[in-house]
């Protein structure tokens, strides 16, 4: 299989993993959890360099993930004391994690390269020099294997759980008195973005991941009413990005990622434009009543 | 949801269908030039010294690039994949690209040109990290010459058919690096012994000191992701107005923040301290200009060097 289809496959599993948990943050208003998940992992990265002297991508993803995890709880445990609203809870969490991982640099690792870009993030372009064999002698890329693995678990956990995190998202009130436990559930979802978060960067890099978990989200929430179509959708924009956002970075010979980045913005750029329902020239076409709600139905 | 398992199942059907298409490593280049890959500028420069016109040298950062914080761009993948041979600076240079060419050493011939230096002779940048080098051996010329004498067997290596046009280039190109080697030298035995203390914003001249005379105070770590603590300025600053240090240097590839604070520090101590211009530290010039060379690099900052701390 050729290196390009293999740098497309592995940003389309990208998409897909965050596809399938991007709606539900966009729709309970956390979309920039990934951002601030991908600044908290530095002093999960001093740590393993403190512990083991090491930057071997094992264990810089588990120290990585250790505090992405950390992370997001802290940002929902200040989400529930209802003292501020997420937007607050997920700036004052991340800043401090990363001021700890940038202290922990100047403070024990001076001497080295020890920082986000040399230990965990990615690099899209050379995903595939890096094969595993599965037997057989077939190699397969290492990164496919890994998100594939995450993409199975996203799906696991949003189809066995549908309901309940539907239920939760649109209306935490109600999901309590049915005894959904809302809180165990937003956990639940919260670590399976950072695992997700944390599993892609190492894979692919920062970039590629946070715009995945947001911008095909965003897209898809201006083009539908219902939740699931809202998820496929989104998987399908990422794809989308994907697959032009290659072809547009072989053309011009530039960074892949942010190619893959900027074709998904400019699908959500057209969905706020021409969406059927909500688009803005839409609706001037239209003529219809504005102020009409964007906000899907449960 | 049951589009989405589809996707999902076409997707991983797809996946176990990838074989990795093995590079050829070692069939005969012929009349063909060798195709080589480089990472820094300055390594491209080399190749294509020794190389001559045997060799078609693909360099993947340009000028100004930190090879630290290099991004690839979608060529990239091709151009390391057609490579017959690929040099690279090795001791952590490249930062991450560091597993992907172990992963190429594998199926093409690829080098670290720094490899074939003696341990002894390079230098551990903090105590208690001693598996960790300082990369920036190419300010030390005489580890030049070492790095010179690595490209030229790899590429014999490669390319036995060649190997005497190689050897002939190698004798003509070491030739000019003593002369170099004599010319920094001879500059900086120009400056006064007691102003010979190079201030720059990280530390990358260690090698260049310990070979040239020169003390060396980096402001910030070897990393040029730390930020450098009030502490290190106000070291610095103290530094230089007891010496009494003309200038300062900026560096191509770090930010110039650090230096101007250090200067505002300096100037509480009522020294005077100028900045005497931008190093090349990582990545040398632009190409076709004179310091787009390793030999023009290593020129143009010695001379900046010597006329900024007054010889």
């Amino acid at each position: 299989m050729s290196d390009d289809v293999v740098i497309v496959v592995v940003a389309g599993l990208v998409a897909t993993a965050c596809g399938l948990l991007g709606p539900f943050l966009v729709l309970r208003r956390i979309a920039l959890l990934s951002d601030a998940v991908s600044h908290a992992v530095l002093p999960g990265i001093v740590a393993v360099w403190l512990v083991w002297q090491t930057r071997a991508p094992l264990p810089v993803v588990v120290g990585a993930a250790a505090f992405a995890v950390l992370c997001v709880l802290g940002i929902d445990a200040l989400r529930a004391t209802g003292l501020m609203a997420s937007d607050a809870a997920i700036a004052l969490v991340f800043p401090a994690l990363f001021s700890l991982g940038v202290l922990g640099v100047t403070r024990y690792a001076d001497g080295i390269h020890l920082d986000l870009d040399s230990t965990i993030y990615g690099e899209i372009a050379f995903v595939p020099f890096d094969s595993v064999d599965l037997g057989g002698g077939v190699g397969v890329a290492r990164a496919a294997v890994t998100l594939a693995v995450v993409v199975l678990l996203n799906l696991a956990m949003v189809t066995l759980l549908w309901k309940e995190l539907k239920a939760t998202t649109f209306d935490p009130a109600f999901g309590a008195t049915v005894r959904l436990r809302p809180q165990l559930l937003s956990r639940l979802l919260l670590v399976a973005v950072a695992v997700t978060a944390v599993a892609a960067f190492e894979a692919v890099g920062a970039i590629l991941v946070v715009t995945m978990l947001i911008v095909p989200a965003a897209t898809a929430y201006l083009l539908t009413d219902r939740l699931v179509v809202m998820v496929a959708l989104a998987v399908g924009v990422g794809w989308v990005g994907a697959v032009a956002g290659h072809a547009l970075a072989v053309t011009y010979d530039s960074s892949i990622a942010g190619a893959m980045g900027l074709v998904c913005s400019a699908c959500f750029v057209v969905a706020l434009l021409l969406s059927p329902k909500h688009g803005l020239l839409t609706r001037r076409l239209r003529r219809t009543t504005p102020r009409e709600s964007p906000a899907p139905r449960p | 949801m049951r589009r989405l398992i589809a996707a999902a199942v076409v997707g991983l059907a797809l996946l176990t269908g990838c074989t990795s298409t093995a590079a050829s490593g070692d069939e005969p280049i012929g009349d063909r030039p060798v195709r080589v890959t480089t990472t820094t500028n300055f390594i491209t420069d080399t190749v294509e010294r020794i190389g001559g016109a045997s060799v078609e040298v693909t360099g993947l950062m340009g000028p100004g690039v930190d090879p630290h914080l290099y991004r690839a761009s979608a060529g990239d993948v091709q151009t390391l994949r057609d490579a017959d041979v690929i040099f690279y600076g090795g001791l952590q240079l490249e930062g991450r690209m560091a597993e992907l060419l172990d992963e190429l050493a594998a199926r093409q011939l690829t080098r670290a040109v720094t490899e074939e230096i003696p341990r002894a002779q390079l230098l551990a940048p903090a105590p208690g990290t001693d598996e960790e080098y300082d990369p920036h051996v190419w300010f030390d010329v005489e580890l030049w010459k070492q790095v010179s004498r690595t490209i030229a067997t790899t590429l014999s290596e490669r390319d036995p058919a060649r190997a005497a046009d190689y050897a002939a280039n190698l004798d003509a190109y070491l030739a000019e690096l003593t002369e170099l080697d004599a010319y920094v030298a001879q500059r900086m035995a120009q400056i006064p012994p007691e102003r010979r203390l190079l201030v720059t914003s990280h530390d990358a001249f260690e090698y260049f000191g310990r070979r040239y005379g020169l003390e060396v105070a980096g402001i910030q770590g070897i990393s040029t992701a730390a930020e450098a603590t009030t502490a290190d300025v106000e070291r610095v600053a103290e530094l230089i107005s007891a010496r009494g240090v003309p200038a300062v240097f900026v560096e191509s590839s770090v930010p110039r923040q650090t230096i101007d604070a250090l200067i505002a520090a300096a100037a509480q101590r009522g020294a005077t301290v100028t900045v005497g211009g931008e190093l090349y530290t990582d990545a040398a010039g632009s190409p076709g200009t004179p310091e787009g060379t390793y030999v023009g690099m290593l020129r143009a900052n010695a001379d900046l060097i010597a006329d900024g701390l007054g010889s």
